[in-house]
C-alpha cells in the first residue's frame, strides 16, 4: 500500500523542570548572623535559577535572601540586620528553568539553637610548677567573632591532649580560658586542641589547630 | 560570703554576687525548660507537624524586647532590668498552672512534672533576686507593674487531645524561649554593670 501520511515524535533531549532542592544547614558562627546552605536537585538540563524565601514568625511578608553572594554558591548569607533571635525562620528554595520550577521542604531556624563557633585561637602550652609539682598549662583566646565581652555568646571549652600514637583524653574545662594538667608522663611531646561552644545550645565548634609541646625528662 | 566589717549596719550580698546567684538561676531554669519542652517534643508532638503552627506567639509578645545584640546594647540598662521583671512576672501564674495541668497529661512522665513544679519554684526565687537587684541598681524606684496577663488556662483543658497537646506544646516552647531571653538578658547585664561591659 502506500505510505501512511507522515506523522511527527519530538524525541526528549533531557531537558525537563529542576529537581527539588534541599535545605542542607544552617549555621551562625556568633548568635548575630547566619547562612543557609542548599543542595540542588537536578537541573533538568536547562539553566536554572534558584531563589531563597522566608518569613518570620508572626509576619505576612515573605521575604528574598538578602545576600547570595557573600557566603558562596548555593547560599544566602543574613547579616546583622536580617538576623533575629527568638523568631523561627520559615525557608524555602525554589528552583527555576525554562520547563518548571521546583520548591524544597520548608527548613525551620531559630537561630539560638544553630550556633557553631569558630575555633579557639592562640592556643599556647607552656610548662609550669606549683607547689613543688610540676604540670602544663594551656591558655587560649575565644574565637574572635564570638562576643564573650558583652555577655551576648557564653562560651564553654573541652581541651583534649594525647602522645602521638595514644587515644586523646579530653578535659571540660568550662568558661575558663585556661587549664591546668597535673599527672603527665615527662618527657613526652603532647598534642593540644581546643574546641567551644554556646553555654546553652548550639554545636562544638571544629577543634583548633593542633599545638605541640615537649616535657622536659625531669617533669 | 557578705563583708561584714564589725560594726557595720549596712551588710549586705554585693550587686555582684547577686548577679552571680541571677545568672545561675536563670541558666538553670533556661536548662530545665530546654529539657522539658524537649521531652514533651519527643513524646507527644512527633509527627504532629505542630512547628509549623507554632508561629501564633506567646502571651508575652506585647511586651517588646529586644531581638538581637544591637537592640539589646541600646537599651538602657534600667529598661532591661525591667523588661526580665515584667517576663518574669508575666510567667508566675502560667507556671503555676503548668504544674497543675501536666498532672492530666495521658501517662506524663514523673521528669516533665518534676521539671514543671522546679521551674515554677525556681522562676519566683528568680523574681524575688531580680526585684532585690532592680532596688539597688534603681533605689526609689519600685519598678514598673508591668506584665502580660496569660488567658491559656482554657487551652490547656481542651476536651480535643491534638488542640490540647498542642497548647502544651507552644506553651513550652515558649517557655523555653523566654527563658532563654532572660537569661541571655541577665548574662548581658552582668557583664555591664558587674564588669563594665569586659567579661
Ligand atoms: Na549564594
Ligand atoms: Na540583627
Ligand atoms: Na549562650
Amino acid at each position: 500500500s502506500e505510505w501512511s501520511l507522515e506523522s511527527y515524535i519530538r524525541i526528549p533531549n533531557g531537558q525537563s523542570a529542576p529537581g527539588k532542592p534541599e535545605i542542607m544547614r544552617c549555621r551562625s558562627p556568633e548568635k548575630e548572623t547566619f547562612t543557609c546552605w542548599w543542595k540542588p536537585g537536578s537541573d533538568g538540563g536547562l539553566p536554572t535559577n534558584y531563589t531563597l524565601n522566608y518569613y518570620k514568625e508572626g509576619e505576612e511578608l515573605i521575604n528574598e535572601c538578602p545576600d547570595y553572594k557573600t557566603a558562596g554558591p548555593n547560599s544566602c548569607y543574613f547579616n546583622k540586620k536580617h538576623t533575629s533571635l527568638w523568631t523561627i525562620y520559615n525557608i524555602t528554595v525554589k528552583a527555576t528553568n525554562r520547563m518548571g520550577s521546583s520548591i524544597s521542604d520548608p527548613h525551620y531556624v531559630d537561630v539560638t539553637y544553630i550556633v557553631q563557633p569558630d575555633p579557639p585561637m592562640n592556643v599556647i602550652p607552656a610548662v609550669g610548677i606549683q607547689d613543688g609539682k610540676p604540670y602544663l598549662l594551656v591558655k587560649w583566646s575565644p574565637p574572635p567573632l564570638a562576643d564573650v565581652r558583652s555577655g551576648w555568646l557564653t562560651l564553654i571549652y573541652e581541651l583534649r591532649l594525647k602522645t602521638e600514637g595514644e587515644e586523646w583524653e579530653t578535659f571540660l574545662v568550662g568558661q575558663q580560658t585556661q587549664y591546668k594538667i597535673f599527672s603527665l608522663n615527662p618527657g613526652n611531646k603532647y598534642i593540644v586542641q581546643i574546641h567551644c561552644k554556646p553555654d546553652h545550645h548550639g554545636a562544638w565548634s571544629e577543634w583548633s589547630q593542633e599545638k605541640y609541646i615537649q616535657l622536659p625528662s625531669d617533669f | 560570703l557578705p563583708i561584714c566589717p564589725s560594726g557595720s549596719v549596712n551588710c549586705q550580698v554585693s550587686l555582684g554576687e547577686l548577679f552571680d546567684r541571677a545568672v545561675k538561676l536563670s541558666h538553670y531554669i533556661h536548662f530545665l525548660s530546654s529539657e522539658m519542652f524537649n521531652e514533651f517534643d519527643e513524646r507527644y508532638a512527633q509527627g504532629r507537624g505542630f512547628i509549623t503552627k507554632a508561629v501564633n506567639g506567646c502571651h508575652t509578645a506585647s511586651l517588646t524586647t529586644p531581638e538581637d545584640k544591637e537592640q539589646a546594647q541600646q537599651i538602657h540598662h534600667e529598661d532591661l532590668l525591667n523588661l526580665v521583671l515584667g517576663v518574669l512576672r508575666s510567667w508566675n501564674d502560667p507556671l503555676l498552672h503548668l504544674v497543675t495541668e501536666v498532672q492530666r497529661i495521658k501517662e506524663a512522665p514523673n521528669t516533665i512534672l518534676w521539671k514543671a513544679a522546679e521551674i515554677e519554684e525556681q522562676n519566683k526565687r528568680l523574681l524575688e533576686g531580680m526585684e532585690k537587684i532592680v532596688g539597688r541598681v534603681q533605689p526609689g524606684d519600685t519598678g514598673n507593674e508591668v506584665y502580660s496577663r496569660w488567658s491559656g488556662l482554657p487551652s490547656l483543658q481542651l476536651a480535643d487531645e491534638d488542640s490540647r497537646l498542642f497548647a502544651f506544646y507552644n506553651l513550652l516552647h515558649c517557655l523555653r524561649r523566654d527563658s532563654h531571653k532572660i537569661d541571655n538578658y541577665l548574662k548581658l547585664l552582668k557583664c555591664r554593670l558587674i564588669h563594665d561591659s569586659n567579661c
